[in-house]
């Protein structure tokens, strides 16, 4: 009995500690989940908002914005993971082959811009790709070619996308491969050599494998942020580029705090998450059938 | 190891190296750019747009940030928010961690849950805005710090770290009548310092780059951060220093002291950095 009491007085203090970050979670991250039942009602569009069922998203449907949206979505999101996802892999498959004092230098080198805000990147990028006086265009005056206005140019701005993501961000992965890549048995390597295997053959058959939980589990990251993507498109986006670069958040943040229509908003933002909740459940049904593993 | 060195090998590694060697200089030349542009006279500047051979080395579009009210506003701004937000984080982020890691809490792994959740359940932006006004936190800098306090994947990522500390040790110490309160600070997060340092660096890198949140909670211009300002020099074309034509030295300028910090603890923390990846992806 003494024994109990002496516990449960320790488990309040424990239990003190814990408080604060609780109360956090409860205000910022579940009390907000309340105001998605917004998206049910015409909130922000008259002074008494009501319930108007499935309303808001009749018009979501309906409308052409939405659908340039969500299909811009669709397409960057596939762009990302066919073109940003398996880089560092191969990246760290690359480096992997390199001496260490080189390969730390490599390190050094890719995984700066990742701790770059999207406005330095962005801004990096729109100033190299100036069509008066940046580097890319200097280059391609020097072949005759005309300059090219890439970040209002609907035919280009989705590749500055795409090649803004992978420049800040390569690196990032290619560490965690790095690492995942260091835990492999070196006995392995030394044991496929005595068999003959060459460099490629060992890459395929021996560090692919062995890292093929990170594989899967970085795959689901990018999967779970794909649709959530925004600060790089808010930064980047102009109104010439708004047709190929629009996506389902950019869209619900202007509907929403510049137009106002937060029940509409929010309708954009539940059916984002519905979708994505989506993509993370069968991206993890993929990676069990094809990867052989579980991560959820 | 070395059985042969044969053709196909030399081919192999000075393809892979000419692979390697291109992607570090898509990544270092712009950055080399950045900054010798920043450090080039305005004629020089006005002239090449970029340059990349430094002719001539000119601190004055670094004179003109700091002598610019707005920049130098906007640049302590960043920093006040910095400092304070990554403090209150990491007290909030910390206390959580080690009640969550320590097997006796009661309700442990329905918190645990919780904070799981909330990692693929999220409201979006509009419900956070509505619970950030109706707590009148609107165009103040509670808005930076508070609502962005805890990043669950750091919260964990500590969690984790804890629960492979000896339980022998923070028994004992609280055998020895340290409170909860004691026991963390003086036992464990001295042997903490790898992910104390890791998770620290993360949360000040992320409060000094945020952009998102100080556009949509902050309205007053005297209270915007430097990345705002960065933005709508160089997407806006509006500068703080208005005499001045915005030339590509002083845009770089603002550009890189709005890297400043994170240029100058990049090489001291990049290890910090890849512990705090490892033992998150070891354990994750």
């Amino acid at each position: 009995m003494k024994l109990f009491l002496k516990k449960f007085c320790r488990q309040k203090y424990i239990f003190l500690l814990v408080v604060p970050g609780v109360v956090w979670f409860a205000v910022f991250k579940f009390f907000p989940l309340w105001y998605i039942s917004k998206a049910f009602t015409d909130y922000g569009t008259t002074a008494n908002p009501s319930f108007t069922g499935l309303d808001n998203f009749r018009r979501l449907v309906l409308s052409p914005n939405f659908l340039r949206a969500f299909k811009n979505t669709m397409i960057l999101s596939f762009y990302n993971i066919v073109i940003y996802f398996p880089l560092p892999i191969l990246l760290a498959l690359s480096m992997n082959e390199l001496g260490k004092k080189m390969k730390k230098v490599v390190q050094f080198t890719v995984y700066i811009p990742y701790f770059f805000s999207w406005v330095v990147v962005g801004g990096i990028f729109t100033l190299m790709l100036s069509p008066s006086d940046g580097i890319v265009n200097q280059i391609l005056q020097v072949f005759g070619k005309e300059p090219v206005y890439f970040m209002a140019d609907s035919r280009y701005f989705r590749g500055v996308l795409v090649g803004s993501q992978v420049w800040k961000e390569v690196g990032y992965g290619t560490v965690i491969y790095i690492a995942a890549i260091s835990t492999v048995d070196t006995q392995l390597y030394e044991a496929a050599a005595v068999d003959g295997a060459g460099y490629i053959a060992r890459m395929w058959h021996i560090t692919l494998p062995c890292i093929r939980s990170t594989v899967a589990t970085v795959l689901l990251l990018t999967v779970s942020r794909v649709l959530q993507m925004f600060e790089q498109i808010f930064v980047m986006m102009n109104d010439s580029v708004k047709n190929v670069a629009d996506v389902l958040k950019t869209y619900s943040y202007f509907e929403g705090m510049q137009r106002g229509d937060i029940g509409y908003a929010t309708a954009i933002g539940l059916f984002t998450s519905a979708v994505s909740l989506i993509l993370i459940i069968s991206c993890n049904i993929f990676s069990k059938k094809v990867l052989k593993e579980d991560i959820l | 190891m070395k059985l042969r060195e044969s053709r196909s090998r030399k081919v192999f590694k000075a393809v892979n190296m000419i692979f390697i060697l291109t992607v570090c200089a898509m990544i270092a030349v712009p950055l080399w750019m950045v900054v010798i542009t920043s450090l080039s006279p305005d004629k020089l500047a006005a002239e090449k747009g970029f340059v990349l051979i430094p002719e001539a080395i000119d601190f004055s579009s670094y004179i003109r940030v700091f002598k610019s009210h707005g920049y130098m506003r906007a640049f302590l701004n960043s920093l006040g928010i910095t400092v304070t937000a990554t403090a209150f984080s990491m007290a909030l982020t910390t206390t959580m961690a080690y009640a969550l890691s320590q097997e006796r809490l009661m309700f442990r792994s329905f918190l645990m849950n919780a904070v799981l959740i909330t990692m693929f359940l999220d409201g979006g932006i509009i419900p956070l805005y509505m619970v950030v006004r109706d707590m009148k936190m609107i165009d103040s800098y509670g808005a930076l710090i508070f609502p962005v306090a805890v990043g669950t994947y750091n919260l964990i990522l500590m969690r984790n770290y804890f629960r492979t500390l000896p339980e022998s040790l923070i028994e004992s110490a609280r055998l020895d009548g340290c409170s909860e309160l004691k026991t963390l600070i003086r036992i464990v997060l001295p042997i903490s310092v790898p992910i104390l340092a890791a998770v620290t660096l993360f949360y000040a890198v992320g409060h000094w780059n945020r952009y998102f949140e100080v556009v949509m909670f902050i309205n007053k211009g005297e209270k915007y951060t430097l990345q705002v300002l960065l933005r709508q020099l160089i997407f806006q074309g509006e500068s703080e220093v208005t005499t001045q034509v915005a030339v590509n030295n002083f845009k770089m300028a603002v550009m890189v002291v709005a890297m400043l910090p994170v240029l100058v603890l990049y090489p001291f923390i990049q290890k910090y950095f890849i512990s705090g990846i490892m033992l998150g992806s070891v354990k994750g």
